[in-house]
């Protein structure tokens, strides 16, 4: 088992994490050989390891015998799936239109100054991602930042400085 | 069942396309993701026409419409017309230096418009049809990638795929030459992946890759295929058949 966790972790090396991919075997045993239950696999996937690891899709598509190419045309469709690790934080800034007119675009050159990314980014410690999205539907609280299911509205730079520094990010990055 | 397309009655089976019933009456009815090989698309919207039903009409995409009951179809009417006119304006948008779209634009006379960012180097206008091509040959070595602005074609991670094999039926159902194949010095190029071309035993040109020739053999479960191109294989046939006839006369 060891032996073979090695090996894995080795091909991996080029998503420059170490995944352990029995989870993904676990996941698997879960749900039954259905192909509706893939968005589900998908999602548990993601939301284990933050991402989904090349060796899980390709566990999911020997699970299910489907090509490569409709597991990867999934992935990139959904933007709750990533293929690209995802921070411990996942800042989301609302861009509709009612944040944006409210300054959402003061909010992400913040974030830049404050973590150095920008959306689509995790920081290199691993611990934020940025992204944007286009309404939380909570326009009278505009512009608002959400940080792993948590509502921060009416953000301001100074308002957005604390609530960074909160979770552990001082703007050192 | 008849229908009527354009005041021509046609006959119809029920649940037939109704661009299909066109076709086979010789009524022209534009399409840029329709292949007859490859049926049901949808995807292009250029094969639009007017149902008239119950005194009322409607838009229907024709390559996607089964006929259910006598209707009355007009594919030329000026209301469908304007709606080509749009699509053609966005395809033009979105493949500006494309030659195949700048024939329809010529033909339905129409500019496309400045407002948009245009990219010069874009060919595909996403129909799908390369993707629905390499699927039926059970391949899938392409398929859309990502949503929205950013979707294009594209095997998986961009990367060589596994399951290509070079065929090019990817580029031979494009209806707009987007995918391109580069054949030099007995290799071929095409989604970041080079194969190695045969030379037909007869002619000496190269025809296909030799993964190609492999897997079609595979498929037809020939024991020992000759490698010939398509010409050489005919004239073979040809050959062949002449001989048989020969020994007939005899």
């Amino acid at each position: 088992m060891d032996d073979e966790r090695k090996v894995s972790v080795k091909k991996m090396s080029d998503e420059k994490i170490t995944t352990d991919i029995s989870f993904t075997k676990e996941i698997l045993t879960k749900y039954p050989k259905e192909q509706r239950y893939l968005l589900a696999i998908l999602q548990d996937i993601q939301r284990h390891y933050k991402f989904l690891p090349r060796k899980s899709l390709s566990m999911v598509q020997e699970y299910f015998d489907i090509p490569l190419s409709r597991l990867y045309s999934m992935a990139t469709f959904y933007k709750a799936l990533s293929l690209k690790p995802k921070g411990e934080y996942v800042i989301k800034i609302c861009d509709g239109t009612a944040c944006h007119l409210r300054g959402s675009n003061i909010i992400i050159d913040e974030i830049k100054k404050l973590l150095d990314i920008v959306p689509g980014d995790t920081t290199r410690d691993g611990r934020f991602s940025l992204e944007t999205v286009n309404c939380l539907g909570s326009c009278a609280a505009a512009p608002v930042v959400v940080i792993n299911d948590r509502f921060f509205g009416k953000v301001t730079p100074s308002k957005l400085k604390e609530i960074i520094e909160e979770y552990g990010g001082n703007g050192d990055e | 069942m008849q229908i009527v397309i354009d005041g021509k009655t046609c006959d119809a089976k029920r649940g037939e396309f109704l661009l299909d019933i066109a076709k086979r009456n010789g009524i022209d009815i534009p399409t840029l993701c329709h292949l007859d090989a490859l049926p049901g698309e949808g995807n292009c919207r250029m094969c639009i026409v007017e149902v008239l039903e119950r005194g009322r009409s409607r838009v229907v995409t024709s390559c996607i419409y089964p006929v259910k009951r006598p209707v009355e179809v007009l594919t030329n009417t000026p209301k469908i017309i304007k709606m080509r006119k749009t699509l053609v304006m966005l395809l033009a948008s979105r493949v500006p230096e494309n030659d195949m779209i700048y024939q329809l634009c010529e033909q339905y006379d129409v500019k496309p418009p400045m407002r948009f960012t245009k990219d010069p180097t874009e060919e595909c206008i996403l129909c799908r049809l390369c993707v629905r091509a390499c699927e039926e040959i059970k391949l899938n070595a392409i398929s859309t990638v990502n949503r929205g602005i950013t979707k294009k074609i594209s095997t998986p991670f961009d990367e060589p795929s596994d399951t290509c094999i070079g065929c090019g039926a990817c580029a031979y159902v494009c209806p707009t030459n987007a995918i391109k194949i580069h054949d030099k010095n007995g290799k071929r190029y095409m989604w970041n992946k080079s194969f190695e071309l045969l030379k037909c035993e007869k002619c000496g040109e190269y025809f296909t890759t030799r993964e190609n020739f492999e897997y079609v053999n595979k498929q037809l479960e020939c024991k020992e295929p000759k490698i010939l191109c398509d010409k050489c294989k005919k004239t073979q046939a040809q050959e062949n058949l002449r001989d048989i006839f020969s020994t007939y006369e005899m």
